[in-house]
C-alpha cells in the first residue's frame, strides 16, 4: 500500500514530510496505488483536499494544472465568482509557476479561495479546497517559485474528471446534476439527453430504480434528498406525453457485427451505445418480448410495459435486430455466436430461483411454485397459471414483495409474506413494503419455513419456525436464529419461494470457452472492462454480478459497449480516462455523510401523486402517477449541484 | 404562510416565496443583478447574498425560499465584502467603453458598482472575451460587456419559447451564443435586449441614436395586432428612437414581439404621406386641407344629388381608433345618409363574431388575455404566434409553467406545435369534422358538465343528439388523424377543470369558416371553456383594432355596440336624423362599383388591394370609380389611383381608445406628431363632418366617448386611468344568462384533393405597415410561396425557384421556399407583401385556394 507523504483528505491533516509514517489503508482512504498500467499515482488533488504519495510531486505545478483544467474544462461559467474567480486563480498560479509571481499573489489566491465559497454550485467552490490546502501546507514551495528559486517539475501525466456524489453512487454514473438542472431550467428535452448519455431506458429507471444516488444526495444532509429518480421519469414522460421523436441517430456504419444475448437492461444498454457508434447489433432473447427481468419480473403496476416497450423501440429503431424466443445454449451456442460476430455481449440475467432448503421442496407437489421469478414471469406473459385463494410467499426482497402483490391481483384472498427477520431488515424498498401493507398483504415476520405440508401431492400448508434476532452479521443485520419447539403450520394453497435468483449459465457448460465463473455462479470479467477470459466475449448485468439492480446492469452495459468499441477499433480492451477515473472515484468515495453543508434546509422533498387504497390491487394500472412539471421544477430547485473535480498526478 | 424576520422586521409571506420577495414586501432592498421576476431564478451573480441565523454560509435571497422562523440579515461587513469582491470580479476585463456603450445611463452593472461603492479593482486575469458578434440581424452581441446573468437565455426560452440562445464554452471564455452557433435566426422579439442588464445585447436600430436620459417616454399601446401590448415610445427630438415596455405593470409584463419592438420604422418612412393631394386632369398635385376636403365634400354633395346617397360607400379600418371608427360610421350614416360601410373584418372576425354572438352571446373574446395562463388545457387553432405573439406567451405560460395541456390544431405545423401534447394537423377542409369529433368524444366520455349545459343552453338536447349522430370513423377519415390522437386530445380538454380555446385566422378565415366557428363554439361549450373565471374562448384577428371597429358598428348590419342595424330607431333619434334603410357590405360594394351603381368610395386607412381577397377584382373596380378618396399614412398603388389623398396619422401619433381581442379598452397617447401636414384621422373625419353638416363638429374626446357609451351600451366599465393614461380594463370573465346560449349544428364540408395555398400573416410582419419598416424587412424582406418537399418535387422546383402560382381568381410570381414542416398538399404564402399580392389569388370567402404551381 502507498505511503502517504501528506494528506488533508477527509478533514484531517497528516504530514509525514519530516518523518512519520502512514499508508492509505491506515487513513481509510481507498485510492488505488496505480493508475491502470500507466504508473503510480503520485498525488490526488480534489474537492476534499490533497493527497501526496510521492514527495517529489511539484505541488505548485499540480495546483496550477488543476485550476487550469477546472477553469477551462469544467467551470460552467454560470455564476460570477466561479467564472471569473477560477480564471484569476488559474492565471495567478500560472504566473507564479512561470517565475513571475509576487508575494501579493498569495493573498489574492487566498481571497479568491474564500470568495469561491459563494459559488452557485460546488464545482468551483470545492476546487478552492485543495488549492488552499496546498497554499497553507506547501507555502514554502510557492514562495520558492516567487523568489525564482524553482523551475516547474510537472508529473508525467495528469488525469482528471468531474463527478458528484450522486453521480458517483449511480452505477450508470449519470450526470445527475446536469439533468436535474435542465429540469429546473424547463429544458426537458436536454434533460433527457443528459440522462441518455449514460442510460438509455429512462422510463424504466425513472420508475423502478432503487436510486442509490439519493443516498448520496447532499441535500439529504440538509433536509431530504432530491427526488432524483422521479425527475428522470418527468424528463422521460415529457418526451412521451408530447409525442416527440427522440433525437438520436445511429452512428456511421462501422461494418462490424455484435451479438448481444439478452434484451434486458444490460443488453439493451450495451446495444444502444454500440448502435450510436455505428455497429450492427443483433439481440437474442429467450423471452417472447423485450425487457428481460424488467418485463417479466417487475409487475405492470410499477413499470407499465407499454413504456418499457417504448424505451426498447427507441433503441431498436436505431437499427438493432431482436430475435425473440431464442435461447443461448438451446437455439444457438456461444461458439456459433463467436464465430459469426465480431464480439459477443452476454447479458443473460439471473433467472434461476434459489432453493429454500426445506423439506418437501423437491417432491414435485402441486401448489409449490418453482420460484417467485417464475411466478411473476408466468403472470406477465399471460401463461395459464392459476392463483388460489391462499398464497404464501417466502422472502423479504423486492421479488417477494412483487409476488405477494401480484398474487392479490391474480385473485388471492390471502396473500401472506413469510420472512425470517423483521420488517426493518427487509432488503425490499421500504416504500414497496408500505405499498404492500396498504394493499392488505399479510406479513409473518420472524418466521422461517421448515417443511411443506402436503396432502395427496398437493400443498396445504407450510410449517414455519419462529425466529429470534441475535447479533448483527457481516451485512450489519441482526442474525435470525430459530426458537426451538416453536414450529406451527400456516395453511395455504400455494407456496412461492422468493429468496433470490442466480444466473443460469448452463450455456457455458461444455466448458471450452475458457470463461471463468465465480463461486456464486456468475461470470468473471476483468479490470472493469467487462471482458471475460475469452477475448471478444463480454458480460454484464445480473449474469456477471449476481442478481442486482437495473441500474447496475445499465452501467455494465454502457461500460461494455465503450470497451467493445475500443476492442474492435484498436484491438485492445482497455479503460479510458473517464472509465478509469470513474472507478477511482467509486473506490475513494465522493459522498461524505459527515459533511456540514452549512446552508438552510427546511424544504421538503416533492412526491409524485399516487393511487391510494387497497382497491388499486384489483388491477395492474400504474400506481405512481406523473409528477406535474411545475412540481418537478420546484423539486429540481432543491438540488445543490454538487459537482467536484478530482485529478491524479502519475509518476 | 411563513413567518420570518428580515433585519429585525417581522414578515409573513406565502409558502414557497423567496427571501427576496419577503424583503420586498417590507421595503427592504437587497441588491440584485441577475434577478428577473418573470423568469425562473438563476442565482448567477450571487450579489443578493444574505446571512441567516444559525447557518454558516451566506445564501442568495433570490432563490432561497423563506422558512418558518428564519432570521435574515441583509447588511453586514462580511456581506459588503462579498458583494464588493464579486462586483470587482465582474469588472475584471470589463471594457471601459461606457462612453459609447448603449447601456450607459441605464446599466445595472454601473448602478450596482455605484450603489455598492465599488471604486477599485484589484484582481487581474487574461482577457478571453469573445469578439463582438456583428453578423446577427437587428441585434449586436458584445461579449466583453456580459456578466452572464442568463436573463437573455431564459427570457428567450421561458417566456418567448424561441429558445434561440445558449451559454457557449466553459469558464471565462463562455459567452452568449445562438443554439447552433450560426447567426441569430429567431423570432427577433428583442426581449433578450430588453432584459440585458448591460450593453451586451444591443438593438442595432437604436445603437448610437440616443442616451437614455435624452429620451422622453410616452406610455401608449401597440396596435399592430389585436393583443394590444402596452408600450413606452421613446422619443428623441420628435423622432421614435426605440420602443420599450415595463415588466410588472403592463398586461404584457414588459415583453414585446418583433412588431412591437422593431416594427415602428414605418412611422418615419419616407413613404409617409405628408400633404393632402388632389387629382386634376390626370395629375395628382399637393394641395391644402381646405382644398382637399372641399373637393371631397363637394363630390359627396353632387353625387348624392345626382345619384342618391347609395352611390357612395366607405371602408374603414382596424388601424383606426374606436372614436375614429365611430365618427366614420356616423359621418356616413348621419351626415351623408349612406349605410354602404364595411371593412376587412368582413373576411374574418365579423362573421365569426356574429356566430359567436348568435350561439353564445359573445361579442369578442370571453375573458382577459392573462387569464389564459391558469388554464389547464389550451386548444390553439392556427398560427397564434404570428397573429398575436402576446397570446403565444400566455399559452406557453399556461402549458409550460403551469402544467396545462396544449393541443395545437390546424392545417400546418406552427411554432407552438413543439410544445403541444397533441398536434392535430388535419386535412384542409376537415376543420369542422375535427372540432365536432373532439366535442363528441368529450360528451361520450361523460366529461361535459351536463348541469352547466342544461342550465345555459336552450336546446341542449339537440346538441347531444347531434353529437351522438356524428360518425367518428368518418371524422377520422376526413381529418386524416388517428382516432387515438383525437381521443387523447379530447381527454385533455374534457378532463381539464379550465380550458382556453384560441382561434386564429387559419380557422376564422378558412373555407367553411362559419361552420368551423360554430363547431368550435360547441367544443368550447362542452369542454367548459366558457365556464368559470379561467380560460375562455378567444377569436383572434391579426389586425390591431378589429374588435373596436365591430364594437363601433362599422358594417351595414351593425350599429354601435354590435347591435342590429334593424333596430336603428334609437340611434337615429339620438343623432336627430333619419337613417338610410339598408346598406351594402364589402361584397356588395365591390359589385356595386362593378355595376356602376357605386361611384364614390372613401377608403379610410383601408387598402383592399393589399388586404382584401380578390384583390385583382378590386383593382379593376377601383379604376371604374368617379371618385376615390384615400385617407392613409403611406404612399401605395392606391394613392396613385386616388382622386383625393388625405394624409392620416399612425397610432403613435394620436389620442383615442382601441379595443383588444379580449375586449380590453386601451388608451392611445400621442408620442410624436404626424409628419408634415398630416392630420389625426379623427380630425379629418370631424372636418369633413363640418363641411357636410350645417354645424361644426368638434373633436372632444370626453363627449365622444360618452356618446359611444350611451349608444353602444359598451365600454361602461370604469377603467384604470393612471398617470400614464393607460387602462387595462379590469374586464370580468363572460357570464351567460340562463338558457341564453344556443347550439347550432355545424356540418363538415368536403376535403380538398388539390394543392391548396393557405395564406396568413408572416411572423415578422403585421398587415402591410411593417413592410415599410427597415428593421422588420431586415429579417423578412419579401414574400414567398412555401411548398412541402413532396409538392416541390412534383412541381419540379427547388428552394429559390421562381414560380408562377395560379388560382381561378388570379396569378402571381413568387420565389419558392421548401418547408419540411408543411404537409403534402398544402402550400403557404404570407399576406403582408404587396409585391407578392397573394390576395389576388383568393376568392372572396376564404384564406385558402386551390392553386397550380409551375416554374416561370
Amino acid at each position: 500500500m502507498s505511503q502517504v507523504v501528506f494528506s488533508s483528505w477527509g478533514g484531517k491533516v497528516v504530514d509525514n514530510r519530516k518523518g512519520g509514517e502512514a499508508d492509505l489503508a491506515s487513513l481509510k482512504i481507498k485510492l488505488p496505488e496505480k493508475y491502470l498500467n500507466e504508473g503510480k499515482i503520485g498525488a490526488f488533488f480534489g474537492w476534499d483536499g490533497l493527497l501526496v504519495m510521492n514527495r517529489d510531486v511539484d505541488i505548485v505545478a499540480l495546483a496550477a494544472e488543476y485550476m487550469k483544467r477546472v477553469q477551462e474544462k469544467y467551470c460552467c461559467a454560470k455564476c460570477s465568482p466561479g467564472k471569473r474567480g477560477t480564471k484569476v486563480l488559474q492565471d495567478t498560479l500560472a504566473r507564479i509557476l512561470s517565475g513571475h509571481g509576487e508575494e501579493r499573489d498569495l493573498t489574492v489566491i487566498a481571497e479568491i479561495n474564500s470568495l469561491l465559497e459563494q459559488c452557485k454550485c460546488t464545482l468551483c467552490m470545492t476546487s478552492a479546497k485543495p488549492v488552499q490546502d496546498a497554499l497553507t501546507h506547501y507555502r514554502d514551495d510557492f514562495e520558492a517559485y516567487i523568489r525564482g528559486e524553482r523551475k516547474p517539475n510537472p508529473a508525467k501525466v495528469y488525469h482528471d474528471k468531474v463527478t458528484a456524489p450522486c453521480t458517483d453512487r449511480c452505477p450508470a454514473h449519470i450526470d445527475i446534476p446536469a439533468y436535474v438542472e435542465e429540469i429546473k431550467d424547463y429544458r426537458f428535452d436536454e434533460s433527457l439527453a443528459s440522462v441518455r448519455r449514460n442510460m438509455p431506458i429512462p422510463a424504466v429507471c425513472g420508475r423502478v430504480c432503487p436510486h442509490p444516488c439519493e443516498k448520496g444526495c447532499r441535500r439529504g444532509l440538509v433536509d431530504e434528498p432530491v427526488s432524483i429518480m422521479v425527475l428522470k421519469r418527468v424528463a422521460s414522460d415529457h418526451e412521451w406525453l408530447h409525442h416527440k421523436e427522440p433525437p438520436m441517430l445511429p452512428g456511421q456504419k462501422k461494418g462490424k457485427k455484435i451479438a448481444v444475448v439478452g434484451a434486458g437492461p444490460a443488453g439493451l444498454t450495451c446495444s444502444y451505445y454500440l448502435l450510436l457508434e455505428g455497429y450492427d447489433v443483433t439481440m437474442f432473447d429467450m423471452l417472447p418480448e423485450p425487457g428481460g427481468t424488467v418485463a417479466v419480473g417487475i409487475p405492470d403496476y410499477r413499470m407499465p410495459r407499454h413504456l418499457l416497450r417504448r424505451d426498447v423501440e427507441i433503441i431498436r429503431s436505431l437499427g438493432a435486430e431482436i430475435r425473440y424466443n431464442t435461447k443461448l445454449g438451446r437455439d444457438m451456442s456461444l461458439r456459433e455466436l463467436k464465430e459469426e460476430y465480431d464480439a459477443v455481449f452476454l447479458g443473460t440475467g439471473a433467472f434461476k430461483s434459489k432453493p429454500m432448503g426445506v423439506e418437501g421442496e423437491d417432491a414435485g407437489y402441486e401448489g409449490f411454485s418453482t420460484g417467485g421469478i417464475n411466478y411473476l414471469r408466468a403472470v406477465a406473459l399471460g401463461q395459464p397459471i392459476e392463483t388460489p385463494k391462499r398464497v404464501i410467499v417466502v422472502g423479504g426482497g423486492n421479488t417477494a414483495i412483487d409476488c405477494v402483490r401480484v398474487a392479490l391481483r391474480e385473485g388471492a384472498e390471502d396473500s401472506i409474506l413469510v420472512y425470517r427477520r423483521t420488517r426493518k431488515e427487509m432488503p425490499a424498498e421500504p416504500y414497496e413494503v408500505d405499498d404492500a401493507d396498504e394493499e392488505n398483504v399479510q406479513f409473518e415476520f420472524l418466521r422461517n419455513p421448515t417443511r411443506l405440508i402436503a396432502e395427496n401431492g398437493k400443498v396445504v400448508g407450510v410449517e414455519v419456525v419462529e425466529m429470534a434476532l441475535g447479533e448483527p452479521d457481516e451485512s450489519g443485520r441482526r442474525r435470525p436464529a430459530p426458537v426451538p419447539g416453536s414450529e406451527y403450520v400456516i395453511p395455504c394453497d400455494l407456496v412461492i419461494p422468493a429468496i433470490g435468483q442466480d444466473p443460469d449459465l448452463s450455456y457455458l457448460e461444455d466448458g471450452d470457452y475458457g470463461i471463468k465463473q465465480t463461486r456464486w455462479n456468475s461470470i468473471v470479467t476483468h479490470g472493469g472492462t467487462m471482458m471475460t477470459d475469452n477475448e471478444g466475449i463480454f458480460a454484464g448485468g445480473d449474469c456477471e454480478y449476481g442478481a442486482m439492480t437495473v441500474v447496475l446492469a445499465v452501467g455494465h452495459g454502457r461500460r461494455a459497449a465503450r470497451v467493445i468499441d475500443r476492442y474492435l477499433t484498436e484491438g485492445k480492451a482497455y479503460l479510458d480516462e473517464e472509465d478509469a477515473m470513474e472507478d477511482i472515484f467509486s473506490s475513494l468515495g465522493v459522498f461524505d455523510d459527515n459533511e456540514d453543508v452549512g446552508i438552510i434546509g427546511g424544504l421538503h422533498r416533492e412526491h409524485q401523486p399516487k393511487v391510494d387504497g387497497a382497491e388499486r390491487a384489483q388491477n395492474y394500472d400504474e400506481i405512481e402517477l406523473a409528477m406535474p412539471e411545475s412540481q418537478a421544477v420546484r423539486e429540481a430547485e432543491r438540488c445543490l449541484r454538487c459537482y467536484r473535480v478530482g485529478m491524479v498526478a502519475i509518476d | 404562510m411563513v413567518n420570518l424576520k428580515i433585519d429585525g422586521k417581522a414578515v409573513q409571506i406565502e409558502k414557497g416565496a423567496t427571501i427576496l420577495a419577503a424583503a420586498e414586501k417590507v421595503g427592504i432592498k437587497i441588491p440584485t443583478l441577475c434577478y428577473l421576476k418573470k423568469i425562473s431564478p438563476t442565482g448567477a451573480c450571487r450579489i443578493c447574498v444574505v446571512e441567516i441565523a444559525g447557518v454558516s454560509k451566506p445564501m442568495t435571497a433570490c432563490n432561497t425560499p423563506a422558512v418558518e422562523g428564519m432570521e435574515v440579515t441583509t447588511q453586514s461587513e462580511n456581506l459588503t465584502t462579498i458583494r464588493k469582491q464579486i462586483i470587482e470580479l465582474l469588472l475584471v476585463n470589463h471594457p471601459l467603453d461606457c462612453p459609447v456603450c448603449d447601456a450607459a445611463g441605464e446599466c445595472d452593472l454601473q448602478d450596482i458598482c455605484y450603489g455598492q461603492e465599488v471604486n477599485r479593482q484589484e484582481f487581474e486575469a487574461d482577457n478571453l472575451s469573445h469578439e463582438p458578434i456583428e453578423e446577427w440581424p437587428l441585434i449586436q452581441q458584445v461579449p466583453s460587456r456580459c456578466v452572464l446573468c442568463e436573463k437573455c437565455v431564459k427570457v428567450c426560452h421561458e417566456v418567448v419559447g424561441a429558445s434561440a440562445m445558449v451559454v457557449r464554452s466553459k469558464g471565462d471564455r463562455a459567452f452568449i451564443d445562438t443554439v447552433d452557433g450560426k447567426p441569430l435566426d429567431c423570432e427577433f422579439c428583442g426581449n433578450c435586449v430588453a432584459v440585458c442588464p448591460t450593453g451586451t445585447l444591443i438593438e442595432k436600430p437604436f445603437k448610437f441614436k440616443a442616451r437614455p436620459w435624452e429620451l422622453s417616454l410616452t406610455r401608449t399601446v401597440c396596435t399592430l395586432c389585436s393583443a394590444q401590448c402596452e408600450i413606452d415610445v421613446n422619443v428623441k427630438q420628435g423622432k421614435i428612437a426605440r420602443i420599450t415596455s415595463v415588466d410588472g405593470e403592463t398586461i404584457n409584463d414588459g415583453s414585446l414581439c418583433v412588431g412591437g419592438r422593431f416594427g415602428y420604422g414605418y412611422v418615419a418612412s419616407e413613404k409617409r404621406l405628408t400633404r393632402p393631394a388632389l387629382r386634376k386632369d390626370g395629375m395628382t398635385l399637393e394641395t391644402d386641407w381646405e382644398g382637399a376636403l372641399s373637393a371631397v365634400s363637394e363630390k359627396i354633395q353632387n353625387l348624392k344629388g345626382e345619384a342618391g346617397a347609395a352611390a357612395l360607400a366607405g371602408l374603414a379600418s382596424p388601424r383606426l381608433s374606436n372614436e375614429e371608427n365611430y365618427l366614420f360610421q356616423k359621418l356616413f350614416r348621419a351626415a351623408i345618409g349612406c349605410n354602404n360601410i364595411d371593412s376587412e373584418a368582413r373576411f374574418g372576425l365579423l362573421p365569426a363574431t356574429q356566430i359567436l354572438g348568435k350561439s353564445l352571446g359573445l361579442k369578442g373574446g370571453s375573458n382577459r388575455i392573462d387569464r389564459i395562463t391558469e388554464a389547464k388545457a389550451v386548444l390553439a387553432f392556427g398560427d397564434v404566434t404570428s397573429e398575436a405573439p402576446a397570446v403565444d406567451w400566455q399559452i406557453e405560460k399556461a402549458c409550460r409553467k403551469n402544467d396545462g395541456k396544449l393541443i395545437v390544431a390546424g392545417l400546418r405545423k406552427v411554432k407552438l406545435t413543439k410544445y403541444a401534447n397533441a398536434s392535430l394537423i388535419c386535412r384542409p377542409g376537415s376543420e369542422v369534422w375535427l372540432a365536432n369529433a373532439l366535442a363528441k368524444l368529450i360528451v361520450d366520455a361523460g366529461q361535459a358538465d351536463k348541469d352547466y349545459l342544461q342550465r345555459y343552453v336552450e336546446n341542449v338536447d339537440e346538441l347531444y343528439a347531434y353529437l351522438a349522430s356524428l360518425d367518428l370513423d368518418e371524422a377520422v377519415k376526413q381529418t386524416g388523424l388517428a382516432r387515438e390522437l383525437l381521443e387523447e386530445a379530447a381527454d385533455y380538454l374534457g378532463s381539464a377543470p379550465s380550458v382556453a380555446v384560441v382561434m386564429a385566422s387559419d380557422l376564422l378565415r378558412g373555407t367553411d369558416a362559419e361552420a368551423a366557428v360554430s363547431a368550435v363554439a360547441t367544443l368550447a361549450l362542452v369542454s367548459g371553456a366558457l365556464h368559470g373565471d379561467i380560460g375562455g374562448l378567444f377569436p383572434l384577428d391579426e389586425k390591431g383594432n378589429t374588435q373596436g371597429l365591430l364594437d363601433m358598428g362599422v358594417a351595414p348590419e351593425l350599429l354601435p355596440g354590435q347591435k342590429s342595424y334593424a333596430d336603428s330607431a334609437s340611434v337615429a333619434s339620438a343623432w336627430g336624423v333619419t337613417l338610410p334603410s339598408d346598406g351594402k357590405d364589402a361584397h356588395g360594394i365591390l359589385e356595386g362599383i362593378e355595376k356602376g351603381e357605386i361611384r364614390f368610395l372613401y377608403l379610410a386607412a383601408c387598402n383592399p388591394l393589399a388586404s382584401f381577397p380578390e384583390a385583382g377584382r378590386w383593382r379593376k373596380a377601383l379604376q371604374k370609380l368617379d371618385f376615390l378618396v384615400v385617407q392613409d399614412i403611406l404612399a401605395s398603388e392606391l394613392t396613385e389611383m386616388a382622386h383625393v389623398v388625405l394624409p392620416g396619422a399612425a397610432a403613435v401619433e394620436k389620442s383615442g381608445t382601441v379595443t383588444s381581442f379580449d375586449q380590453r379598452i386601451n388608451t392611445l397617447k400621442p408620442a410624436v406628431n404626424p409628419p408634415g401636414e398630416a392630420k389625426v384621422d379623427l380630425e379629418i373625419f370631424a372636418a369633413l363632418y363640418t363641411h357636410l353638416s350645417a354645424r361644426p363638429v368638434e373633436v372632444d374626446f370626453s363627449s365622444l366617448q360618452s356618446e359611444i357609451r350611451q349608444l353602444s351600451g359598451l365600454y361602461t366599465e370604469v377603467c384604470r386611468t393612471d398617470a400614464a393614461g393607460i387602462c387595462a380594463c379590469n374586464k370580468e370573465a363572460f357570464r351567460p344568462a340562463d338558457k341564453s346560449m344556443t347550439f347550432y349544428p355545424a356540418q363538415g364540408g368536403g376535403v380538398s384533393k388539390e394543392l391548396e395555398l393557405l395564406t396568413a400573416t408572416s411572423l415578422y410582419h403585421f398587415g402591410t405597415s411593417t413592410t415599410f419598416s427597415p428593421a422588420a424587412c431586415e429579417v423578412a424582406e419579401s414574400g414567398y410561396v412555401a411548398l412541402s418537399p413532396e409538392d416541390a418535387q412534383e412541381a419540379g422546383v427547388a428552394d429559390g425557384s421562381r414560380v408562377k402560382v395560379t388560382s381561378s381568381f388570379g396569378a402571381t410570381q413568387a420565389d419558392v421556399v421548401v418547408d419540411n414542416d408543411l404537409p403534402k398538399g398544402l402550400a403557404f404564402a404570407p399576406t403582408n407583401f404587396s409585391a407578392l399580392n397573394v390576395q389576388s389569388l383568393l376568392s372572396s370567402s376564404a384564406n385558402r385556394v386551390a392553386v397550380k404551381v409551375a416554374k416561370s
